[in-house]
């Protein structure tokens, strides 16, 4: 009898936890279910699943989504009649604008700060008439009478979208202002306002702010380079680059810089924030060439987004398709314009 | 029942991956969120499973270490289902130009590299591997801290501006290689008490 106790006793006691090791089990467990649980549930799925393809517009809409407004007057390259547009939610609920994160939802997300107006632009360097305008006066019309345009929007990240722009040519503006003949650059400054803009201050930001952006005067001047005050008609979208951005539609997206707030002329090339982050991987012109692979991603081809959730493979064009208009402003070997 | 509730919570990201995919609720580029998160989820199982062990220790409790091949399994899958969206999403099935992307764009040979460490793994991953191999069967898959380098690495080339995310888990990642490194370094605590006691 006290032989079989003395032989049962240590094995039973090994088979019990004692509290410490219980209470770090416990511990163990459900940090591991609670951690499984946050990180999926808030914290990475949060923003994507309210963010549901285009539930905003046209629910459940997969038919080929026809221009807003047909306007025969309009000077656009491709006819707003007959073209298929991305729906209007995925163009404003996928966005580059580090200025508001690095992540495609925060540009609508987190701009809930941001205030349109008032806004004023100033032109200065080498012109005739410097000044600071409102933005009204740069639309010099109704918001309701700018013209459409409807662009191919290609990304440096390879996919793309079909945008209705509301604006006016970017030539218009720079007449007034009269540069002079040294001017051979245009630069681009953008707002910067760290208290509306989540992404200026962040401090893992490897880009200097304000964004800088700039063309040759003869891209600036260029009759497709677009003065932009809105898109699907709608001037209200900070994710898009609003009050003021400018689009040039044969330029990888970020060349066409956003929230200008400030346009020099300058007789020296002038700095580009994506150029001088990574001068290897972003060319200072950055014209769309299928040929020329960047360093992440193959330029080849791209991904049409049209926002209904399916999305398309199709090769890409030399300057994204407007070949024709601006091939011609680009003698020599591409290499040199990447 | 146990292990069937582990395995249902190592694919609930996968289960809600698809279920928002089938239902469209993975934004405007699901094809990006798929890509991405399948390969988020694959260095989060690997941190798990790197951290099994001192967690085991830590609470006593050796059941743990059982669960680490299921987990090291999972991490397999989202890695590979990571690199079949890869291929059907951005390549298109072009064969041809897998070959030219693994050489050409570093992240991409990165990431190549991780998955076949972890295909070597997940296939030697059998009882019957382990017997095999015996010795040899611990070192290779001490090959998993190489592995979880290499997709923090992979991550952090993809990154083209914003560096939060991947700074948090290369700090994660060094501190568990520092860790291994240094326990491989000292005397394992155990028996340097017994020394001391004259016990050897």
């Amino acid at each position: 009898m006290a032989a079989h106790l003395n032989r049962a006793r240590p094995n039973r006691m090994a088979r019990v936890t004692d509290r410490r090791s219980y209470a770090r089990r416990r511990l163990l467990a459900g940090t591991l279910g609670l951690s499984l649980l946050g990180g999926f549930g808030a914290l990475r799925y949060g923003g994507r699943f309210t963010a549901r393809a285009g539930d905003a517009t046209k629910p459940g809409s997969a038919q080929p989504q026809v221009g807003l407004a047909a306007d025969d007057n309009s000077a656009a390259v491709d006819d707003p009649a007959t073209r298929r547009l991305t729906l209007k939610h995925a163009a404003t609920h996928y966005n580059n604008a580090y200025e508001f994160g690095w992540d495609k939802t925060d540009p609508h997300r987190r701009s809930g700060k941001f205030k349109l107006e008032p806004w004023a632009v100033t032109f200065d360097g080498l012109c005739r008439r410097p000044g600071t305008f409102g933005v009204d006066d740069l639309m010099g019309m109704p918001f309701s009478h700018l013209e459409e345009r409807i662009y191919d929007f290609r990304c440096v990240e390879a996919w793309s979208m079909v945008i209705p722009y509301n604006g006016r040519p970017l030539r218009d503006l720079i007449e007034a202002v009269e540069p002079m003949t040294s001017a051979r650059y245009v630069a681009f400054t953008s707002v910067l306002r760290p208290d509306e803009m989540p992404g200026q201050a962040s401090p893992f930001s490897s880009l200097d702010w304000p964004y800088v952006e700039a063309l040759t005067i003869e891209e600036a001047v260029h009759p497709l380079t677009f003065a932009t005050f809105g898109v699907y008609g709608d001037r209200s979208l900070p994710q898009n680059g609003m009050p003021l951005r400018i689009t040039v539609p044969w330029k990888y997206g970020f060349k066409s810089a956003k929230f200008i707030v400030r346009i020099t002329f300058t007789e020296q090339r002038p700095a580009a924030t994506w150029h001088l982050e990574t001068p290897s991987e972003y060319g200072w012109y950055s014209n769309v060439y299928p040929s020329i692979s960047h360093p992440r991603w193959s330029q080849a081809t791209e991904r049409r987004i049209w926002g209904d959730g399916k999305i398309e493979r199709i090769p890409s064009r030399p300057y994204n398709g407007y070949a024709e208009q601006v091939a011609h402003l680009y003698p020599g070997s591409k290499q040199q314009y990447r | 029942m146990k292990r069937a509730l582990i395995h249902a919570a190592l694919a609930s990201p996968a289960v809600l991956l698809a279920l928002g995919w089938q239902y469209g609720r993975l934004g405007v580029d699901p094809q990006k969120t798929l890509i991405w998160e399948t390969g988020i989820w694959t260095i989060n199982l690997l941190i798990l499973v790197v951290l099994m062990p001192s967690a085991a220790r830590w609470a006593h409790w050796p059941a743990v270490i059982g669960c680490r091949r299921a987990v090291g399994l999972w991490a397999f899958v989202y890695a590979s289902t990571h690199f079949l969206f890869f291929v059907t999403f951005l390549l298109g099935w072009d064969i041809m130009r897998l070959g030219s992307e693994i050489v050409e764009r570093p992240y991409v040979l990165v990431g190549f590299n991780a998955w076949l460490i972890l295909l070597a793994m997940a296939v030697t991953s059998t009882r019957g591997w382990v017997r095999r191999l015996g010795r040899r069967w611990r070192r290779l898959h001490t090959l998993v801290y190489v592995a979880l380098v290499l997709a923090v690495v992979h991550y952090g080339l993809m990154i083209r501006s914003d560096w939060g995310w991947p700074v948090a888990y290369a700090s994660v990642v060094l501190l568990l290689v520092g860790l291994r490194v240094f326990r491989r370094g000292a005397p394992a605590p155990e028996s340097a008490k017994r020394r001391e006691m004259g016990l050897r």
